[in-house]
């Protein structure tokens, strides 16, 4: 009777839980940003650069710093595509001397243009030379996309990027003078030469700063089972025979060994995103690359995304309002909102400032999700009790992401990055991160293999870096979704090319790859 | 808003949780007494017992109109149909909370304050059966400001502003009472943030429009206001003439008069006999000098909304009409009748400062009830009384001090600058008073202190060129 009564618990349990992590990668989670897709920040990812032949402890000296937007785009879905909101102001911030207030700021800014505005969809192209109306020389359908002169690359955007440091804002600039262009979504091989678009669309070493930027469509980093979460959490039953708990040959740690025993659902969907490589003395509050012992190694990053707003007091009459912009929504690490914010808070915490998150103190520190899956585990999951100062961590500067004397600065939700700890060579990376033994990952920065959903299920809710807590089912909890369905660059901007439109495919349970129905 | 149905403040903004707009700035002035309609009810612990009978008397006697085919007013509608959730299912709360909030924009419908009594006693009720549950106390702190508890309604809004961050009525409800209080910068914050957490939401365009006002930037406000009326269902009829007359009143404080006319006709065929475009369209006709025109429609608004400060201002209309004996009745009646509410929250104590200052000969009272009610709340209109008590009363130093605080805050309205600049004239600044009478008229050259703010400035200039000539004569 007793098991009959705690076996079905755990799925429950870890259920609920998931159908919060789904949320993770921030895809929709507060009711502002669901009615306004194109400032839905899904995602922040900031990690000490590496590259293809990184060697291990090799010196730090980059940052790559990502943010992803506007989530779910099918890139089959023409004829607009997805352009980045030209009204939107799209913010990376950092900050370096732990006061949770920006010291360094980029701003992204996007215009469009037609081409041609007569024509029905955004990009159009066929071939070497194009295709010209029979029996003439008259140009119907321009050549293939390879680059951004190209007239079928109708609706073609462009971007400013200005970086705001102590108050200084300085253009960064294309080394030749000409604009950035947006990549844009993958309609398909006879469209356009994807690769070759976004290899002229990534911007390297811009002379001056050394700064390199990025912005476009492209495969979305995250991976989930967010179908299973949304079907009231009915998570793949996988070999340890409990829903959710992973044995230790589907808990695989190195990402390249990994693979997946469930579906990815955001397998096949494009996102915005937006990256920028800076070199590490632009960040840290001295100027230098810090060791990571050195309390100014560490900083905080967060990506927010604003719109024009109405605000009480017109100009030009003195505002006490916070200037012409509203932010719409604020992203630091990939859990905080989703899994913890209560719902009547998730507006305010999205639009409010992280200086001001000791208003959210509550959520932080005694989650109201961990017990409700202890209840639901019924005893069966051992969770450790509030206050919760094993997640620190998150929300304050502290160890072991942070040196021991770094002061903790006030609560805030920021991902914390310690720029000197060397990058972990791709090929040895783990996706658990700092608790899989990988201390350039999740939540030391976030790379974008790193497996947030059950980092966050082992260190949220199971507890496991607190000694005790790391046992089993605590440090197996997982959605069975180890890798992405594309192959991630190992160099600036380290994304993956969008899907193509025309053969994308969405990894569906059942298939290969995508684990199984039940 | 100043002067809108007269010379009362006493707005109360609120705002309908269970409509879709969930409504707009309420009550400017809703208040009213209960025993035209319904009979004297006293606020007792009587109220809530005599309050659920009378609203199912109420619904009763909206049913019954309905049967007639007449037609029931929004707020009616929702109180027959709570009424009827909570015959089918007693049970359920959110039903009471329904009915206490139909109830409440009853009250702004018709000016007719038992409806809050009405409200209390449902949302008791709904507590009973529901305790702290966050609708009901949306509601409540809606009444608490229709009620003019101010303070209180701050209070308990903060509270739920805490509870629940996201809810952008709350933060129509802090801008509500901090606008009332005179904490103008946390009224902009709780107003600022409605705009940002749902752009365009017509409750955070009314109470931006409003601010803009205080803040003396009449076309933005009108701005705002016209976004409002734009994002307002056509079958919200009170809600779309309130918005008319509030852009009507905009208008008249600029002296477009032929504008806020065609507005408050608007509203008036939206929703005929509406006490607020009643009033508004009297001051029209008083700064066209149609006395008697004035007189009718104030006397129309009396009948409909018969508390006692809409009486100070048919008085008033009256004596400028040449009907002397009816005006000295009026005035009479509006004073014993004021009096008796000096100590309300709920009052008509500008009113009365402003009798005992101009009509009455009083000044000492009128300071006593100004000093009351500073004491209470420290909003533009409150110091503007204030201020015009101690000039009566000869303290003209202090009375500088309080209306440059009105001023302060930014707001332009034609009577303020005049009276700003009178106090200035007494403080012996005759520049300030000059720029005062100055800014008055250039505002609203049709104002009802246009007249004499035209001759003080008119013996001024000559004033000051007298003295110019016997300097150049000595020199």
């Amino acid at each position: 009777m007793k098991n009959r009564r705690s076996t079905p618990a755990p799925i429950v349990g870890l259920a609920v839980l998931i159908s919060q992590a789904a949320l993770a990668a921030n895809h929709r989670e507060a009711p502002i940003t669901a009615l306004d897709h194109k400032a839905d920040i899904t995602d922040v990812y900031a990690f000490v650069s590496y590259g293809p032949r990184q060697a291990p402890n090799e010196p730090p000296s980059k940052v790559t710093m990502i943010l992803s937007v506007d989530p779910f785009l099918e890139p089959a879905n023409g004829p607009t595509l997805f352009p980045f909101d030209p009204d939107i102001l799209y913010e990376i911030k950092v900050d370096n001397d732990h006061d949770a207030i920006a010291d360094v700021t980029f701003r992204f800014r996007f215009s469009s243009e037609y081409q041609l505005p007569t024509v029905y969809t955004a990009v159009a192209g066929i071939g070497d030379q194009g295709a010209f109306q029979p029996g003439t020389d008259i140009l119907v359908v321009p050549p293939q996309i390879r680059d951004f002169n190209n007239p079928g690359l109708n609706l073609r955007q462009t971007y400013t990027v200005t970086m705001v440091k102590n108050g200084v804002e300085t253009p960064i600039v294309n080394n030749d003078g000409s604009p950035f262009f947006t990549v844009p979504a993958n309609a398909g091989p006879r469209t356009m030469d994807y690769a070759a678009l976004f290899r002229a669309g990534t911007y390297s070493n811009l002379c001056t700063t050394g700064i390199s930027v990025f912005a476009g469509t492209t495969d979305d980093a995250f991976w989930i089972d967010l179908g299973a979460a949304f079907d009231t959490a009915n998570f793949r039953t996988l070999g340890s025979g409990v829903p959710g708990v992973l044995t230790d040959e589907e808990d695989e740690p190195i990402y390249v060994r990994a693979r997946n025993f469930a579906s990815d659902t955001v397998s096949g969907y494009g996102v915005n995103s937006i990256a920028i490589e800076v070199p590490i003395e632009l960040l840290t509050r001295t100027g230098a690359i810090e060791p990571p012992g050195s309390p100014d190694a560490t900083i905080g990053v967060w990506g927010s995304t604003s719109r024009p707003r109405v605000t009480v007091r017109r100009s030009p009459n003195p505002s006490q309002s916070r200037g012409p912009w509203r932010q719409v929504q604020r992203m630091g690490n990939p859990l905080i909102n989703e899994l913890l914010v209560g719902i009547g808070s998730k507006d305010r915490f999205s639009m409010d400032q992280p200086a001001n998150d000791s208003q959210f103190a509550d959520f932080f520190l005694d989650p109201p999700i961990v017990h409700i899956v202890e209840a639901l585990y019924a005893g069966a999951l051992s969770v450790p009790s509030a206050p919760r100062l094993d997640l620190l961590p998150l929300v304050t500067y502290a160890p072991p992401i942070a040196s021991p004397d770094t002061p903790p600065g006030p609560i805030a939700d920021l991902l914390r990055l310690n720029t000197g700890v060397p990058a972990t060579p791709f090929e040895q990376a783990s996706r658990l991160g700092l608790i899989g033994g990988d201390h350039a990952g999740y939540p030391n920065g976030r790379r974008v293999f790193d497996d947030v959903t059950d980092i966050t299920l082992r260190v949220g809710v199971g507890g496991v870096l607190i000694p005790d807590f790391n046992h089993f089912p605590n440090n197996r909890l997982g959605d069975g979704v180890n890798v992405n369905d594309a192959e991630y660059r190992t160099s600036f901007p380290f994304l993956a090319d969008c899907p193509n439109g025309r053969n994308r495919r969405h990894i569906d349970p059942g298939e290969p790859g995508g684990g199984p129905i039940q | 808003m100043a002067g809108i149905g007269g010379t009362s403040t006493r707005a109360s903004p609120a705002a309908d949780p269970s409509s879709s707009h969930f409504a707009l700035v309420a009550a400017r002035r809703s208040r009213g007494r209960e025993g035209i309609l319904l009979g004297e009810i006293a606020m007792s612990p009587m109220t809530a017992a005599a309050g659920i009978l009378l609203a199912f008397t109420t619904s009763g006697a909206i049913r019954g109109a309905a049967d007639k085919g007449v037609k029931a007013s929004p707020a009616e509608q929702k109180i027959a149909w709570a009424q009827q959730a909570i015959e089918k299912n007693p049970s359920r709360h959110q039903s009471y909370n329904e009915l206490a909030m139909a109830l409440a924009r009853r009250a702004r419908e018709t000016s007719d304050v038992s409806f809050y009594a009405q409200a209390d006693a449902a949302l008791e009720k709904s507590f009973q059966l529901a305790p702290d549950n966050l609708e009901g106390e949306k509601v409540r702190t809606w009444v608490l400001l229709g009620k003019h508890e101010f303070a209180k309604a701050r209070e308990l809004a903060r509270a739920l502003n805490k509870r629940t961050p996201d809810d952008v009525l709350i933060y129509g409800f802090l801008a509500d009472a901090n606008i009332e209080l005179g904490s103008y910068d946390e009224a902009e914050e709780a107003a600022q943030w409605m705009l940002d957490i749902r752009p365009g939401n017509v409750p955070g365009l009314t109470r931006a429009a409003y601010l803009r006002e205080l803040f003396g930037d009449i076309d933005g406000s009108i701005e705002l206001m016209n976004s409002a009326y734009q994002q307002t269902q056509p079958a919200e009829t009170e809600d779309r003439a309130w918005i008319l007359t509030q852009i009507a009143h905009l208008h008249i404080l600029t002296g477009k008069l032929a504008d806020a006319e065609k507005l408050l006709q608007q509203a008036l065929t939206l929703f005929p006999g509406y006490h607020y475009a009643l009033g508004n369209l009297a001051q029209v006709r008083i700064a066209q000098r149609q006395y008697s025109k004035a007189v009718e429609l104030l006397r129309q608004r009396y009948e409909g909304a018969p508390h006692v400060e809409n009486l100070y201002a048919l008085a008033e209309a009256l004596e400028r009409s040449g009907n002397l004996g009816e005006a000295k009745a009026a005035y009479r009646e509006f004073e014993r009748r004021a009096c008796k509410e000096i100590a309300w929250a709920d009052n008509a104590n500008r009113e009365l400062i402003f009798y005992y200052a101009d009509h009455a000969r009083q000044p000492e009272r009128a300071l006593r009830i100004a000093r009351l009610e500073a004491g209470r709340r420290r909003d533009v209109h409150t110091l503007d009384a204030y201020a015009w008590a101690l000039y009566a009363s000869g303290r003209f130093a202090e009375a500088r001090r309080q209306i440059e605080s009105a001023l302060a805050v930014g707001v332009r309205d034609s009577k303020l600058f005049y009276r700003a600049g009178a106090i200035a004239l007494k403080s012996r600044d005759r520049l300030a008073a000059a720029r005062y009478f100055k800014q008055s008229l250039d505002l609203n050259p049709r104002s009802e202190s246009a007249g004499v703010a035209r001759k003080a400035l008119l013996r001024l200039e000559q004033q000051a060129s007298t003295r110019s000539r016997a300097g150049a004569h000595s020199s």
